[in-house]
């Protein structure tokens, strides 16, 4: 059982994150994930190399780019970026994400009273 | 540009998806090592805690790269695709460029193309098409072989084949039939037949209404059932459901609809009723009427049952010596019974039309070889630039692609518009030819024609054109000097090939025609013109005795010769021309044969006045006449055949002849009355027949079938308008009797000419297309001949050269690639006209005449073609001929 405080990623969120990570400007890899922990302040539990098939998948339905790069500390690295169609389908998930939320929420809420 | 780029960095980054994988995942773990060290952890346990965070890392790197490779595998492809489009689109501008060019290519191919797809759907429909039955292969005819010709069963040889052949699953006879059916509506004439039980389980043919004939009804006195074929069911009853059990009149008899059979069912005959054959019948080997239709057992082989037939063939010589002995018997597969003839004239067309899209093709190559010639330059600069030799052949071939893809939409429609015209001018009775049609499979045929025309066209002139020799090219200004370049052999080779191809198709074709001018000019033996004719048949219900059926038709005849305009007005049982017989085996008086070398007459039961109405020639004797009744004196009319025959150099009249032999009285003489001349009995292409003719009254030829005559009546104004009158004269001797098939002996004759002009026809036309093809084909190759050799020609004139002499130089060396062809072309028609055999008549296959005049043709035209260019040629300024 993992502990209250540290939830699993539900299945699909982990692309959503990349997504809005991903929105602020060109990232690598590594950045993605220190970003997601940052905001979620550790709330959600990445395994962290998870996070490379999930770009390499949204690199192949050209939801962002990638090229070679060098990083803050002058180093090889592979910088991702948000393509129109990325920023249209993140609009898309942060919609549908917070409907569901507002639903859940909702019922949730009813079932306490 | 864009697609350069693209391969460019798919070529850098080839064999790269592994190492882009593992240097992010090792930048990865670094970061992370760097930041836990920058934390205070000791390298080795930094190192080791990223590891941890990061999971499985030999699993994530196999994901990576797989995804990887998929998007190395989907760009290739995208880009492959891109790059025909481009290429495709690059043809079609280059193509639209130069608008004559296009359209003459585009129509020669469709031409082609069409023709060859129009003859394909024709031969799918009606040969290759699977016939509608279960199994087909599995259903056989089987014949009597009687002097190597097969011929039908009698009834006791039936029931020793359906017993005594394990091979069979079923086996069943038929009979054809035609039956008065009267009642409700008019009286109607249907062709039908007689099966005996098992007939429809021999095709697996289940009813769609009802049930079939069972074994009970298929007996005297039980057999008054009727199935009914789902046309006739439609057309007379209206497509009403409730028809089972109800009563029809069929030749004045009462029989109840017991079924009805699906629309695939059908063969001819629009009703069934049971063969129920009598006792008598049964114990009869002589009389054979029978057509016997098999079913083979799975797992039954052809040549097993024809082993076993043979047997009981050799077995039934002993049971009955007189019918049986010298006979064989042979199993022949339905659907090459059906089928055989068609497949083999179609198959020859289609050979013609292949012939004609190749011509097309080498045409078209020709065309194509002009252009890269044009285009030489062009290609060079491209070469030069670095253009691979396999890029320039994919985009020189795309472009005869394009073109054929052209040609073949084009052709589709020519061959949907041919194949009405086909199916409207074909002769009758060609099976499922109703149902061609440009179907899925004709578009696809015509799309695969297209891709081979793209090739056959274009690989040679794309190899050459992208193999210009840049050095001379580029340093000559794209003007080469002299004859002995590669590129003149292709040509050459192109002008022979179309020669020699336009031979063939013109040698198949004229034989076609010589065959179909032969035919026209048959000695018919009798005057067509001006005869109205109509059948007539008397059931036997109504008239039992031939005699009171003879009186019947004479009162018609007579009614019918005393109408207005009628000069003179007779019956026979079988009209000539109607692909129609019957015949006996014949004995004559003092010239005793063994059985199975007895002669064989054609027996026509005719009424008096026969010979005046149809104009046969009575050479000796007399005429019959109404004395000539049952009861009379028996006598016979021969034809000279027969006379020469049985009885060479001497006068037939006053000789007998018998065929029917009595076991106590010994044979039925019947004296000869009469020599008449020959007539066509079956058809216009046949041998004239030894023939018979008798008296009506005086015939024991029909046995207990209904009495089948064909009425004709002579007349000095249009025969047509009598059919009227003729129709109230039978109905005055008795309103039962259907009038049917109306016609004149003209139709007749026409008809019996019709497949073998149908064929003509198609081939004239298929060989004047090939003619007027390699005409045009021949023109552009010697006109490109001498377009190359204007500077020679310039230079010989300028030394003195007459235009005579030109003209007589070009124009022999036009021709020799032209002989050439021809000699090709002459051994290739004497091999494939041997395919026409069985479609010519009165020519041989290697008809010296045909072959003579189809080379003088195709010469002239060749002549013809070479000799406008070589004019041109003659009368070049040497001035301008030599100017640089």
């Amino acid at each position: 059982m993992a502990p209250p405080t540290r939830m699993d990623l539900l299945q699909g969120t982990l692309d959503v994150l990349i997504l809005k990570a991903l929105s602020w400007g060109p990232l690598h890899g590594y950045a993605v994930v220190r970003w997601i922990s940052q905001r979620t302040e550790d709330a959600l539990r990445i395994e962290e190399g998870a996070l490379y098939p999930a770009l390499h998948r949204m690199e192949q339905r050209e939801w962002i780019e990638a090229e070679w790069g060098v990083s803050e500390n002058n180093r090889r690295a592979k910088f991702y970026r948000l393509t129109p169609a990325g920023r249209r389908q993140l609009n898309a998930e942060a919609e549908s994400w917070r409907r569901y939320a507002e639903a859940v929420g909702r019922v949730l809420a009813t079932a306490t009273a | 540009m864009l697609s350069w780029r693209r391969s460019f960095r798919l070529h850098l980054r080839k064999g790269t998806v592994e190492q882009d994988v593992n240097d992010e995942i090792a930048f990865h773990i670094d970061q992370a090592t760097r930041e836990l060290m920058a934390d205070g952890m000791d390298p080795q346990a930094a190192r080791e805690e990223a590891g941890r965070r990061f999971g499985d890392v030999e699993g994530i790197r196999r994901t990576c790269r797989e995804i990887g490779h998929q998007r190395q595998r989907g760009r290739r492809r995208t880009e492959i695709v891109s790059e025909l489009g481009q290429d495709a689109l690059f043809a079609v501008r280059q193509l639209a460029r130069t608008p004559g060019f296009t359209l003459i290519a585009v129509l020669t191919l469709a031409l082609g193309i069409g023709a060859t797809t129009a003859i394909f759907s024709l031969l799918h429909a009606v040969v290759l098409r699977p016939l509608p039955f279960d199994h087909p292969e599995r259903i056989v005819h089987l014949w009597m072989v009687d002097r190597g010709q097969d011929r039908s069963m009698s009834a006791g040889n039936f029931l020793a084949y359906r017993d005594g052949v394990r091979s069979f699953e079923h086996l069943s006879a038929l009979r054809n039939a035609s039956f008065n059916l009267t009642g409700d509506g008019n009286p109607e004439r249907i062709v039908g037949a007689r099966v005996s039980a098992g007939y429809f389980e021999t095709f697996n043919a289940r009813p769609l209404l009802g049930r079939v004939i069972s074994a009970a009804e298929d007996s005297p006195g039980r057999d008054r059932v009727v199935v009914l074929s789902h046309g006739l069911w439609h057309d007379r009853f209206g497509a009403d459901p409730r028809v089972i059990g109800r009563d029809v009149r069929l030749n004045g008899l009462v029989h109840t609809v017991i079924g009805v059979m699906p629309v695939g069912f059908a063969s001819g005959s629009r009703l069934w009723v049971p063969l129920a054959l009598t006792p008598e019948q049964m114990g009869n080997y002589g009389d054979s009427y029978l057509r016997l239709l098999g079913r083979l057992r799975p797992g039954a082989s052809l040549a097993a049952a024809q082993t076993e037939v043979a047997d009981l063939a050799k077995r039934l010589e002993t049971v009955d010596a007189r019918a049986n002995v010298g006979k064989g018997a042979r199993i022949e597969p339905f659907v090459d019974h059906l089928l055989g003839g068609y497949r083999r004239r179609l198959l020859i067309l289609l050979g013609a039309v292949a012939c004609v899209l190749l011509i097309a093709c080498v045409n078209v190559a020709n065309l194509l070889l002009a252009r890269g010639a044009a285009r030489s330059r062009e290609i060079a600069i491209r070469a030069a630039l670095g253009a691979g030799q396999g890029r320039i052949v994919r985009q020189l071939l795309t472009e005869s692609l394009v073109l054929s893809l052209g040609g073949a939409i084009a052709g589709i429609g020519l061959a949907h518009l041919g194949l009405r015209g086909l199916v409207a001018i074909s002769p009758a009775g060609v099976p499922r030819l109703g149902e061609a049609g440009i179907d899925g499979l004709a578009l696809a045929f015509a799309l695969g024609l297209g891709l081979a025309a793209s090739l056959v066209s274009g690989l040679v002139p794309a190899l050459r054109t992208a193999r210009p020799d840049l050095q001379t090219l580029l340093k000559e200004g794209g003007r080469s000097f002299g004859t002995g370049s590669p590129r003149d052999r292709v040509r050459t080779g192109l002008l022979v090939a179309e020669v020699a191809l336009a031979l063939v198709l013109l040698a198949g074709a004229g034989l076609l025609i010589r065959s179909a001018i032969q035919l026209q000019q048959v000695e018919l033996g009798f005057d067509p013109a001006g005869v109205l004719t109509a059948q007539l048949s008397l059931p036997r219900a109504d008239y039992p005795e031939t005699d009171r059926a003879a009186a019947a038709v004479q009162r018609v005849v007579t009614e019918t010769g005393q109408l207005a305009g009628v000069e003179s007005a007779a019956a026979i049982s079988i009209l000539p021309l109607s692909h129609n017989d019957s015949s006996s085996a014949l004995e004559i008086e003092g010239h005793p044969r063994p059985v199975e070398q007895r002669l064989e007459g054609s027996t026509r039961e005719v009424s008096p006045g026969y010979f005046r109405t149809l104009r046969v020639p009575l050479l000796h004797g007399r005429d019959f006449t109404a004395a000539d009744r049952a009861g009379a004196p028996k006598v016979v009319a021969v034809n000279e055949t027969l006379a020469r025959l049985a009885w060479p150099g001497e006068d037939p009249i006053g000789k007998r002849l018998a065929w029917s032999v009595d076991d106590q009285t010994g044979p039925d003489w019947r004296q000869v009355v009469a020599l008449v001349a020959d007539v066509r009995q079956r058809d216009l292409a046949e041998d004239m027949r030894p023939t018979l003719y008798l008296p009506m009254a005086q015939s024991d030829l029909w046995g207990d079938n209904d009495i089948e005559v064909a009425v004709v009546a002579r007349t000095a104004g249009d025969p047509s308008a009598l059919a009227g009158p003729m129709r109230r004269a039978v109905r005055g001797v008795d309103p039962r009797l259907p009038v049917y098939d109306l016609t004149t002996l003209e139709e007749i004759r026409a008809a019996a000419a019709a497949t073998t002009r149908f064929n003509m026809l198609l081939l004239s036309a298929l060989g004047g297309i090939g003619l007027l093809l390699a005409a045009v084909g021949i023109y552009g190759v010697i006109s490109w001949f001498v377009s190359q050799r204007t500077q020679e020609i310039g230079l010989r004139m300028a030394l003195g050269a007459t235009e005579g002499r030109v003209l007589a130089l070009v124009t022999w060396q036009a021709m020799r690639p032209v002989l050439v062809g021809l000699g090709v072309g002459l051994a290739g028609a004497l091999a494939a006209t041997r395919a026409l055999g069985g479609l010519l008549f009165g020519v041989t296959a290697t008809d010296p005449a045909t072959f003579a005049g189809v080379l003088v043709v195709l010469a002239g035209a060749a002549l013809l073609a070479s000799w406008l260019p070589a004019r041109r040629a003659s009368r070049v300024e040497p001035t301008r001929a030599l100017a640089p």
